[in-house]
């Protein structure tokens, strides 16, 4: 994408001649640019989104003041935190203090580099990137124990310390996890392994069901993986039932404690791109990023009306169960399917691979994660540990295993 | 068992400590003992089978006058027979001492430094001995009737009653 | 190379902490994660009930009781009443009794829908607490309906009530009732049956039952660890002996008798029992009679009179001992509050387990510090 823009640049008539290294470092930071603006946007959207969640979870209305139903609050709250004063604890230090969260957020922003946002758009498109997000994405601990230890607060120490050992130990599975997809797909290039997920075939190829050609439904080894990869997720961007770093009813807030204003609306920001991140990465390696679910018109307009089956099932179970008439999922899916139906641009536009659909799988595997941390309790970190090295660890290693089987006897490879 | 039982045996054993079964004014009734020889009819109360008061359900201390003596009252119960009894000492105002039973109940401990606190009766062999919910360095012991409030507290001035 | 030098930490969990239900100090020495020793400190809310109570007629010191425990204020203030009616005498009105009955057990269910919430607010759960805070509401919409007032209420007078029901309270009680299974089903379904949240709390803060009696830990706490104790079926009070319902005591479910989750269960279930007891007692109540009938104009025991009396508190057993020289002031009011012996059993229980557990087991406690340092 680099190579693009700088090209664009220099075919523009009015841009001053310049030499193509200069033109591409220009392209670089306007990248970098649009990527810390999407991280920023993306932030405030998702912290009125999980209070929205949050409330509708527990019979409140949430934010309703600022803004037509609250929606200019985190914008109000982002100013507050811009004008606060930024206080350093006397006995902090100072200069780790003041570096630790810029280190995670910096981490944070450039692992968005490899992410594809659609056929075309991709920041960096590099042969490793797979591999670049996992590692530059891990560089976390590091401002984490950083500003643990800066902020000479035993609590915000065990929360550093807390979130190392956890993160350090996550990585281990979720690597695996995805060594698994990166072997099937023989590309650590996040397009290449996009590409190998498109059209549709049946449920393991074998069970009659025909769904999209996603890892996930690929076969049951990258079945179980992806619930795995849910998991380790979870943990690594420490959030509830994995929140042990900032737990709130044990550690007050962590490594974040001491931090007030600027400081800490970083870790928040840091917080959510990491959030961010890891459902655009799932999307990608799961479920086949920017390609459509549906093969053909004919395929999605079915595929619409099973849905609505369902969606109208779902209603009727609440309706009797609960008493309550869950109204919106059977609105979307019935006006998709009525436009679908009715406009065929419609229909051949959800059939094309593009921003829509990383979109939307993005939004609904962070909705699943805030569904998450609405309902669970919190773990304790033994058994934090526990699940890392004796549960997902072995299922991890079962699974690569399990997938160069399955990959060997579907004779995608030979020895 | 009656409350009548328990004191006739208690006197049995323990002869004069035992002063006086007390039962009129007191709607729980007990024994008013010898505060030194509280241990040893706490140790039989608890001990001996037939009374087997596991629980001590409370603590308190009270003060007669400005002229008369402090008393101490221990409310007993026994969870396994599912009955009651009281053991009701008076205590030198000038030196309030008396044995304490925070290692047979438990319960004690903090009922005891909460008497130290407000009445300032010392309790001998209690395992950590201070004041629990006044500041370590209050002076005087609040709930005697002659206790007069200091002027200040640490600089600050503390209000006086109307 | 000598060996690396390592040392306990201090830890100062308070006076302001989220998990410490109010502004109690824990002194924790730690070792690492796992704790070897806590000391709690109390005394930061200390309002100098017992001092105030000295200078005070007996129908003055009321509305301090309610202020004890502002979670239970009812309890509080009916325990009160009860003991200073005996000191008396007084016989009250079968109304008067049946409506105290009824203000005390929907006070239980709503200190302990805040116990239930704070446990899961503790473990990490945070969409129980509001559940159960929104049960709770409708609770104090009751009690304002019938006191004027939601949190204290002083509605409990020696001798009497300071109000009647006012009309349509009973429809309204009933109506809480018929939705409440529903709701307490829904608790057990997002944090009672959790996987995690039973991780966390199985086996964790085991109270034997021979400390807990040793401490003299009361209340649900005593009877999370197997023992069917409570004030109220072993010493009858008010008319407590013409309901049926049964003492819930923790059976070790999910693992050894008198875990924390244990104690959160007999909460739950008496909740439930507590509201098969309002049910009854809505049934009972007399349509006809004076709630302030039998309110003594003055109040002066005998010289010398004494009196403890138990009641049975959400959180256990409340003691007072009230001490009388004759006058319209009492010499002497000691208040026994549950929790302060409860939590004196916090170190023997909490030691050898995680900084977490500490929080899980203080809540499983169900402390109040209003009550603790009175």
């Amino acid at each position: 994408m680099i190579e693009s823009m700088a090209n664009w640049f220099l075919s523009l008539t009015w841009f001053p001649q310049m030499e193509l290294a200069s033109v591409k470092l220009l392209s670089v930071l306007l990248v970098g640019a649009g990527l810390f603006a999407f991280i920023a946007v993306n932030a405030i959207v998702l912290v009125y989104v999980e209070r929205k969640v949050s409330a509708f979870m527990q019979v409140r209305l949430g934010p309703m003041r600022v803004g037509p139903y609250g929606t200019l609050q985190t914008v109000a709250d982002a100013l507050k935190l811009l004008l606060k004063e930024d206080i350093i604890p006397t006995l902090a230090d100072s200069i780790l203090f003041r570096v630790g969260p810029f280190i995670i957020l910096i981490s944070a922003i450039v692992a968005f580099a490899a992410i594809p946002f659609s056929p075309t758009v991709t920041a960096a498109d590099m042969s490793i990137g797979l591999y670049y997000i996992v590692s530059i994405s891990s560089i976390v601990v590091v401002g984490i124990v950083m500003s643990g230890w800066a902020s000479n607060n035993k609590w915000s120490l065990y929360g550093a310390m807390r979130s190392a050992a956890q993160i350090v130990s996550y990585e281990i599975p979720v690597g695996l996890t995805l060594l698994a997809v990166v072997a099937m797909a023989g590309s650590l290039n996040m397009n290449e392994i996009i590409i190998a997920q498109g059209g549709s075939s049946n449920l393991f190829h074998w069970i009659p069901l025909p769904l999209p050609n996603w890892y996930m439904f690929n076969n049951p080894f990258l079945f179980i993986a992806f619930f795995m990869y849910i998991i380790g997720a979870t943990a690594e961007i420490n959030r509830t039932p994995f929140d042990l770093p900032e737990s709130e009813s044990e550690l007050v807030a962590g490594f974040m404690t001491e931090y007030s204003g600027i400081r800490w609306a970083l870790f928040f920001l840091s917080e959510y791109a990491n959030f961010t991140l890891v459902a655009f990465l799932t999307a990608v390696v799961f479920m086949g990023g920017w390609q459509s679910p549906f093969e053909t018109i004919f395929a999605a307009k079915t595929s619409l009306l099973v849905l609505l089956a369902l969606a109208l099932a779902w209603t009727g179970y609440v309706k009797t169960k609960a008493n309550r008439l869950s109204i919106y999922p059977l609105a979307i899916i019935g006006l998709s399917t009525i436009a679908a139906w009715l406009f065929p641009g419609f229909a051949i536009w959800i059939t094309e691979p593009g921003l829509f659909w990383i979109a939307m799988k993005v939004l609904s595997l962070i909705f699943l994660l805030m569904w998450f941390r609405w309902t669970f309790p919190r773990l304790r970190v033994d058994q934090l540990m526990y699940v890392s090295w004796k549960v997902l660890m072995p299922i991890a290693l079962f699974n690569l295993i399990g997938v160069a089987t399955w990959m060997w006897l579907t004779g995608e490879i030979q020895f | 068992m009656t409350e009548e039982s328990i004191y006739s045996q208690l006197s049995a054993k323990f002869g004069d400590a035992c002063l006086a079964f007390e039962n009129e004014a007191s709607h729980n009734p007990g024994a008013l003992i010898d505060s030194t020889k509280l241990m040893d009819i706490m140790i039989e109360l608890k001990e001996n089978p037939a009374f087997a008061f596991d629980s001590l359900m409370c603590v308190s201390g009270f003060d007669l006058g400005e002229e008369a003596e402090l008393g101490m009252i221990y409310h007993l119960y026994s969870v396994s027979l599912n009955h009651y009894f009281t053991i009701k000492t008076l205590l030198n105002r000038t030196t309030p001492k008396v044995a304490s039973v925070a290692n047979m109940w438990r319960t004690a401990d903090w009922h005891e430094r909460e008497v130290y606190d407000m009445f300032g009766v010392i309790f001998e062999g209690h395992p950590d001995f201070k004041r629990i919910l006044l500041e370590e360095d209050w002076e005087g012991y609040p709930l005697r009737k002659d206790y007069v409030p200091a002027e200040f507290y640490r600089g600050m001035k503390i209000a006086k009653e109307r | 190379m000598g060996r690396l030098h390592t040392e306990e930490m201090i830890l100062n969990m308070g006076p302001q902490h989220p998990s410490t239900h109010g502004v109690l100090r824990l002194k924790l020495i730690t070792d690492g994660e796992i704790v070897s020793h806590v000391e709690p400190v109390i005394g930061y809310l200390h309002r100098s009930f017992e001092k105030h109570a000295e200078n005070l007629e007996y129908q003055m010191v009321s509305p301090f009781v309610d202020r004890a425990d502002y979670i239970a204020a009812m309890n509080n203030g009916h325990a009160y009443a009860i003991a200073v009616e005996k000191m008396l005498g007084i016989e009250l009105p079968p109304r008067v009794e049946y409506i105290r009955v009824i203000m005390a057990e929907f006070q239980r269910i709503a200190s302990h829908l805040i116990a239930v919430g704070t446990f899961g607010l503790d473990v990490g759960g945070i969409t129980p607490f509001i559940y159960c805070m929104r049960e709770r509401e409708l609770i104090l919409d009751l009690f304002e309906m019938a006191s004027g007032a939601r949190l204290l209420y002083n509605y409990i007078w020696i001798g009497g009530l300071a109000h009647d029901l006012p009309a349509g309270w009973v429809e309204k009680a009933y109506e809480f009732l018929d939705e409440f299974d529903f709701h307490v089903e829904e608790y057990n379904r997002i944090l009672t049956t959790n996987k995690i949240f039973i991780e966390r709390t199985a086996d964790v803060g085991v109270l034997p039952v021979e400390v807990a009696i040793n401490y003299g830990v009361t209340g649900p706490n005593l009877r999370g660890s197997g023992i069917p104790f409570d004030v109220r079926k072993n010493q009858p009070y008010s008319f407590y002996d013409r309901f049926e319902w049964k003492v819930p005591v923790g059976e070790g479910a999910m693992g050894s008798v008198g875990d924390s989750w244990d104690r959160y269960m007999v909460r739950i279930e008496e909740m439930l029992e507590s509201a098969k007891i309002i049910r009854q007692a809505l049934d009972q109540l007399p349509a006809e009679g004076d709630v302030k009938a039998a309110i003594p104009k003055k109040i002066r025991p005998p010289k010398g009179a004494e009196i403890y009396s138990r009641y049975e508190n959400p959180r256990g057993e409340l003691g007072f001992y009230i001490r009388s020289d004759g006058t319209n002031i009492p010499t002497r009011v000691k208040m026994r509050s549950p929790a302060f012996s409860n939590i004196s059993a916090l170190n023997e229980i909490s030691q050898g387990w995680m900084m977490s557990d500490v929080i899980t087991i203080l809540g499983s406690l169900d402390i109040v510090l209003g009550e603790i340092d009175r």
